[in-house]
């Protein structure tokens, strides 16, 4: 689905990340993990057309991603921001549809069937009640649940998520989680997200998702493969510099595992 | 969503309703006309009535009322669809159609003319509109970097230029004559639309119908814009096309605007927020109700500032001594509205 090669970022002298190389398969979610500034956005940034590499390519289902037009990268990429401010209180219908932009003209509107795109996007987070609220009334955990039927309007194969859940609260980023895992399994789409949260990608390959994780450390990719294979105590201890463990439960539906930190040092 | 026929009238109040003001105007005015007269001249001028009428009636109603409120109309709604536009492109609801310098710059245009050229009308529109539009391409390439156009370095280079135009129209004014220049320039500066002639609408009315319709042919793409440079390029917009085509269809209908009507304040900042509290934030319904109130508005504006006193009262002052109040009572009436 997507593949990176020798990816290389930078800001003018200061280097981002360096020859990077990952393969994102169609249907699983693909974790990016590691510490703040690691460069987890800047990379979902270029995935996105928004910036540029200064090195290497980003292939998109076979076609490189800098020289395609912004139209046809967001027919296959959706994504879902890390914040949202929100200058306007647009209805919810509104933002939903936006979703529908690169499928429509600079001088047309969106149309019945956009509007039916939009409301089904909607039921499918369960937030077809609200689409003729202003989202500014709306908490974090829906505003962010819109901003995913926002992206599932966009119908991409892949949605590209930036710390979805970072402004959550514990029951709204299970229902995030949850939302997330279900669209995988049943409407057979690809998630790409960049986490702060080791247990996000354990959450999902729990709960038998196809899940893989790549760890980005000193500007570098370095581990990548099952969360259960990346997400060890060794890693753990020379990316965060923290002791942590990680515990294993069997439950009904196999293994339960979780990281536990305990220390830094 | 509105069904079809809601839509139809909705549509049809939004023509109307600056048509009739328009109509009203030519009842009003210092010239004392009955309305039998006025109606009698339309009639002559549209062909129904065969009638020997005073030149005066003719020329009072048909040569100076029509045109100058058709021309409020289309300055009031140039106005107000670029202050909504600017408003979705900056992501910020303070922002009015002077905020890339349009203004300033045309205001050093029309005082420069005045002086070279004694006040010739042509020259005044003429420098009054290419300064505006220079003044807003300076903005912008100040704001330029690499190929796209920061938000916040645009509204930069608009302050910029914004400060460098408004000391040289002081300087102008420093240097003026005090008998013969310097009133006009003030008088400029202040906005009228008493120099109205057919000849001036023909001109000024191309940019600003231009401006106006591109605006409302693009108007769904503001409110993509207005979700941030990433979001909305991730949304599959060309941002860096997109905000140079909004920026261009509103400097073309502001700076010939301002050009004809000279420095008009508050109808772009205010009247989009008098439609955002009547219909919402969405541009699809909020630019088309924006032109329609904007013309509604100065046209009104105006028949008050050429009958409330002996003289005319310049346009720029009344536009918001009237609108403040209006706008306060709307402000507590819709409790703002989600703001």
């Amino acid at each position: 689905m997507i593949e990176i090669q020798n990816a290389s970022f930078a800001y003018g002298k200061e280097q981002v990340f360096n020859n990077i190389n990952l393969e994102i398969k169609k249907g699983e979610i693909f974790c990016l993990f590691g510490p703040n500034g690691c460069g987890k956005s800047t990379l979902i940034q270029c995935m996105l057309g928004i910036l540029k590499l200064t090195k290497g390519m980003i292939m998109l289902e076979g076609k490189n991603v800098a020289q395609l037009r912004p139209f046809e990268i967001a027919r296959k990429l959706s994504y879902i921001p890390q914040s949202h401010e929100k200058p306007f209180p647009f209805k919810v219908m509104d933002i939903v549809l936006m979703g529908r932009a690169s499928y429509t003209g600079i001088f047309s509107l969106p149309d019945a069937e956009d509007e039916a795109i939009a409301l089904d996007a909607l039921e499918q987070v369960g937030m077809h009640r609200f689409k003729d609220k202003p989202y500014t009334q709306l908490s974090g955990g829906e505003t962010q649940l819109v901003l995913v039927a926002r992206a599932l309007a966009q119908k991409t194969p892949v949605l590209v998520m930036d710390e979805p859940t970072s402004h959550l609260d514990f029951r709204n980023e299970l229902r995030f989680l949850e939302t997330v895992a279900q669209l995988v399994k049943t409407a057979g789409l690809t998630v790409v997200m960049a986490t702060h949260f080791p247990n996000h990608a354990f959450y999902f390959e729990n709960n038998q998702v196809r899940t893989k994780i790549a760890l980005m450390n000193n500007k570098k990719i370095v581990a990548q493969g099952f969360p259960r294979e990346v997400l060890t105590e060794i890693h753990m201890s020379n990316t965060f510099n923290i002791t942590s463990k990680v515990v294993s439960y069997q439950w009904e539906k196999g293994h339960l595992r979780y990281i536990v930190p305990l220390k830094t040092y | 969503m509105l069904t079809t026929m809601k839509k139809k009238i909705f549509l049809a109040i939004l023509i109307l309703t600056p048509l009739l003001t328009i109509f009203i105007s030519l009842f009003i005015g210092r010239y004392p006309l009955t309305v039998g007269e006025v109606l009698t001249v339309l009639g002559y001028k549209f062909g129904f009535v065969e009638a020997d009428l005073p030149l005066n009636n003719i020329n009072v109603v048909w040569n100076i009322r029509l045109p100058r409120a058709i021309l409020g109309a289309i300055v009031g709604g140039s106005l107000a669809v670029s202050g909504a536009s600017y408003q979705g492109l900056f992501r910020n609801p303070l922002v009015s159609s002077d905020i890339l310098g349009v203004c300033a710059g045309a205001g050093f245009g029309a005082s420069l003319a005045i002086i070279l050229f004694q006040s010739q009308p042509f020259f005044v529109y003429l420098f009054a509109f290419g300064f505006g539009i220079g003044a807003v391409v300076l903005s912008y390439l100040i704001g330029f970097h690499y190929h796209t156009t920061p938000t916040i370095m645009l509204v930069l280079g608009g302050v910029i230029v914004k400060a460098i135009f408004s000391s040289l129209i002081s300087l102008l004014k420093y240097i003026a004559d005090p008998y013969e220049h310097l009133p006009s320039i003030v008088f400029w500066l202040m906005g009228s639309l008493a120099t109205a002639r057919y000849e001036d609408l023909l001109l000024a009315a191309l940019p600003m119908t231009i401006g106006m319709i591109g605006l409302i042919a693009m108007r769904w793409r503001l409110n993509i814009l207005s979700m941030g440079d990433k979001e909305a390029q991730a949304l599959g917009i060309n941002i860096f096309f997109t905000k140079s085509l909004a920026i261009f269809f509103a400097t073309l209908s502001t700076a010939a605007a301002v050009c004809v009507s000279g420095v008009i304040g508050w109808v772009g900042l205010v009247i989009p927020h008098i439609g955002r509290m009547l219909v919402g934030n969405n541009n699809i319904v909020l630019i088309p109700v924006s032109i329609s109130i904007g013309a509604s508005y100065l046209v009104l504006v105006d028949n008050l500032a050429r009958t409330l006193t002996g003289s005319e009262i310049p346009l720029g002052i009344l536009t918001s001594l009237i609108g403040a109040p209006f706008f306060i009572y709307l402000l507590k009436k819709t409790k703002g509205r989600g703001w």
